[in-house]
């Protein structure tokens, strides 16, 4: 029996601890721990509701908008306040843009070096790497000259004997497999996501007026002015601009990244055996084609015991149900009390001891959905569509499920997407849905503009008495919710409940554990001074401690380390 | 105007790994020009950066090649704000073995040599590797200079500390010179524009106040640790 540390985790967004006790070559137990905290909520108490979307956007660096989105719903939620269509539309494209980049950047630069060794390239034939990607995308990034001038900056890379940040890669681990020509092929497309990144951060900007800090939100809609005629509005120079942003990206999703989220997973297909974890499904309805939300373009739903062909639709974010079922657990992390309270009663008081396996050993709390913990992401949104019957859904991961089959003759089924792999590829699915979809909201803004309507905000009325609600947002990451309760015009409680949260979670009062807890659970681990095994579920679940547990200041940071006891 | 500066006497001039500035030379003035402010306004000093652009804006005038952006922690997300500029300026809280409030210019090549560290946020990572992935994909700024502080306390919510809000003003005034220097065209606006500072939540009056009070003229008073 060996315990391995991982402390912390690198290529996340902020501080995680993975502890694991492995036997026999296989995880036998896991801890998730959040090393750091801070009050968050604590800040936003007192404040005026109209501008606590410009705090919480400041919870975390990464995930500004979708803090700043989640915060006006909610303050709109409990005022029963509608917003114009338009507002709808604008947010809607703002939210496929942040969310495009977001899974690019997870899926090259926050995990492919998990699964591709670039220490290999030196060794791949670029023309055979060119036929390959040929064979498998008409990308037009696939080129003999552009692959060989890949080659050629890693050749240097690795000849100049200072790989730099790619220098604590677990290269040369057994459980790395990709040809060289492979490995050559995606760290090509790793480099030209960098240039996508660019576009999409484009399009939050022409839209948010700033970027990553979106300026135009307001409660009640969106301060974007919209004037035909106008150069200094939306006008249909900026459609445009936006049009061609987003036809520009569409390629590199469809036709690069879901390509290749397909092609690792018939290279690693034992990964659609690990990784499972909590098998009960979260996701919210995101999207609303209508100003009054009563429709989406992507469903929500819950699942429960990995039952997948029973799922219970979550309409819209009025679903009571949800807001009946939500608690956070504090018996294992580090705040005073014991159980679970209900976001708007709930208190962030913390009370720190030392990591105990047995009792308080993070800073994250437990959700709980009627007391069972549930994994949110992209997972849970691909899952609960698929078993709707969501066309969008349907479509995009039943290609998929052809593209690998074509690949290794691999059967992959809803069931086994249950994975380390699944939560990969699902991710990919989501993002080709988004970027059909990015295209249908731009036409809906134009459509409802050229008709002539130009309102983008409805102004709130703020009773003297307390009033509750909850914004809902399916983020990248997953499943989002703000919880305010405003009490004569100002915030009297506000606690967000966020992706990272819901899957990082720590045991709960019956000692039940977490998704990435339990998805460790008999997990590889082939070497425990190299667990990149770990690494490859923790990652799979793009883990964003930033807001999930909070950020505290640390005087020199370590490379991470992994202590093995 | 100050695209031939004098720049003798300069201070910045003389720290190692900057650019040297040859006396009568004329250089091109770098064509895209980013000053950008990292650090979380919600945790007390490691609001530093994103205090010191939003002055930077109000104090000075740049041409249309400069970009003043407030980025909060971006992380990795920093790339996209950095691809294919050739000058970049960055206001940060930054660790070194110095007193807080120390004020110092750091380059690249200092932060590969780990003589500074960005203060530890979520978007300590960031700034490495993504100058990794530029220099990948031939995108790196020509020249990054960092502005830094050292950091009293970065408590969540407790507001910035008296030591470095006084210092803010001169690094603001540092920035100046440092794109002057490098003909950059930049100079004070004839009417300053009032900041905007929404984070500064009750502590406004106190803040502005210091902010005003540090605005009287300090060419050298902060020293560099390396100059």
């Amino acid at each position: 029996m060996a315990r391995i540390t991982i402390d912390p985790v690198t290529r996340i967004e902020g501080h995680l601890r993975i502890d694991v006790e492995v036997d026999g070559g296989s995880v036998q137990k896991a801890w998730a721990s959040c090393t750091m905290w801070r009050g968050i909520e604590t800040i936003l108490q007192g404040r005026d509701p109209r501008e606590g979307w410009v705090f919480a956007q400041r919870f975390c660096g990464v995930c500004t908008t979708v803090h700043a989105m989640a915060s006006v719903r909610a303050v709109e939620d409990a005022l029963q306040l509608e917003i114009p269509a338009n507002a709808q539309y604008i947010r809607n494209l703002i939210l496929i843009g942040h969310a495009l980049h977001d899974h690019i950047v997870h899926f090259y630069h926050l995990s492919a070096l998990d699964w591709v060794d670039i220490t290999t390239i030196p060794k791949a034939d670029p023309a055979r790497a060119a036929s390959i990607a040929d064979g498998l995308s008409n990308w037009p990034g696939n080129s003999h000259r552009e692959l060989a001038a890949v080659q050629n900056k890693v050749n240097g890379l690795i000849g100049s004997g200072q790989l730099g940040i790619f220098s604590h890669g677990y290269w040369g681990h057994q459980a790395m497999r990709l040809s060289p020509e492979i490995n050559l092929i995606l760290f090509a497309h790793y480099l030209q996501a960098l240039e996508f990144q660019r576009k999409a951060c484009q399009v939050v900007g022409i839209l948010g007026g700033k970027t990553p800090h979106i300026q135009n939100l307001a409660v009640g809609g969106v301060m974007n002015a919209i004037n035909l005629n106008s150069l200094a509005t939306m006008n249909m120079d900026r459609l445009g601009t936006l049009q061609s942003l987003f036809q520009e990206m569409i390629p590199f999703v469809q036709q690069a990244y879901f390509v290749d989220a397909c092609l690792l997973a018939a290279s690693y297909p034992e990964w659609f055996r690990y990784g499972r974890g909590v098998a009960n499904y979260l996701a919210v309805p995101d999207l609303p084609v209508d100003a009054k939300a009563t429709k989406f373009d992507l469903p929500g739903g819950v699942i429960m015991n990995g039952q997948l062909g029973t799922v219970r639709p979550v309409h819209d974010w009025h679903d009571e149900a949800i807001r009946a079922a939500v608690a956070e657990d504090v018996t294992h992390a580090w705040y005073l009390g014991e159980g679970a309270q209900q976001p708007w009663k709930g208190k962030t008081d913390p009370y720190y001891t030392d990591f105990r396996d047995d009792g308080k050993y993070t800073w994250v709390k437990a959700p709980r959905y009627d007391g069972a913990p549930m994994q949110v992401g992209p997972l849970s949104n691909i899952l609960v569509g698929y078993a709707a019957g969501h066309p969008l859904t349907r479509k995009w991961t039943d290609t998929a499920f052809e593209r690998i089959s074509s690949i290794n003759s691999l059967k992959v089924t809803p069931q086994a997407m249950q994975s380390t792999m699944g939560r990969y590829l699902a991710r990919a699915i989501r993002s080709a849905m988004l970027s059909e979809l990015a295209l249908q909201h731009w036409q809906l803004l134009t459509n409802n503009i050229l008709k002539g309507d130009d309102t983008t905000y409805n102004p709130p009325q703020f009773p003297q008495h307390e009033v509750v609600g909850v914004g809902m947002h399916e983020a990248p990451r997953g499943t989002l919710s703000h919880w305010v309760v405003i009490d004569k015009g100002v915030f009297s409680n506000y606690q967000a409940v966020v992706p990272t949260t819901w899957n990082a979670s720590p045991r709960d009062q019956k000692g039940v554990p977490g998704p990435y807890e339990s998805s460790l659970l008999a997990n590889p681990v082939a070497d425990p001074m190299k667990p990149l095994e770990v690494l490859r579920t923790v990652h799979s679940f793009d883990p964003c401690m930033a807001c999930a547990c909070h950020t505290l200041d640390a005087t020199g940071r370590e490379i991470a380390q992994v202590k093995v006891l | 105007m100050n695209s031939n500066a004098d720049s003798s006497g300069v201070q910045g001039n003389s720290m190692p790994g900057l650019r040297p500035l040859e006396r009568g030379t004329k250089l091109p003035a770098p064509k895209r020009v980013s000053v950008i402010g990292l650090g979380n306004v919600l945790m007390g000093d490691d609001g530093f950066g994103p205090l010191v652009v939003e002055m930077f804006r109000c104090k000075y005038e740049c041409s249309s090649a400069v970009e003043i952006l407030d980025l909060g922690t971006p992380g990795l997300d920093l790339t996209p704000y950095l691809y294919g500029t050739d000058l970049v300026v960055i206001a940060d809280a930054v660790h070194a073995d110095e007193k807080p409030g120390m004020l110092s210019i750091y380059c690249e090549a200092d932060l590969l040599a780990h003589r500074a560290q960005l203060h530890l946020t979520a978007h300590d990572p960031g700034l490495q590797e993504s100058l990794a992935h530029l220099r990948l994909t031939g995108e790196i700024p020509s020249e990054l200079i960092i502005v830094g502080v050292v950091p009293e306390s970065c408590d969540f919510g407790k507001g910035m500390s008296s030591s470095v809000l006084l210092v803010s003003s001169a690094a603001v005034d540092r920035i100046a010179r440092l794109l002057v220097d490098r003909g950059v065209n930049c100079s004070r606006r004839h009417a300053a524009i009032q900041p905007n500072l929404w984070w500064f939540h009750g502590e406004t009056e106190v803040c502005r106040t210091t902010i005003s009070l540090a605005e009287v003229p300090t060419s050298d008073r902060p020293r560099s640790t390396l100059g």
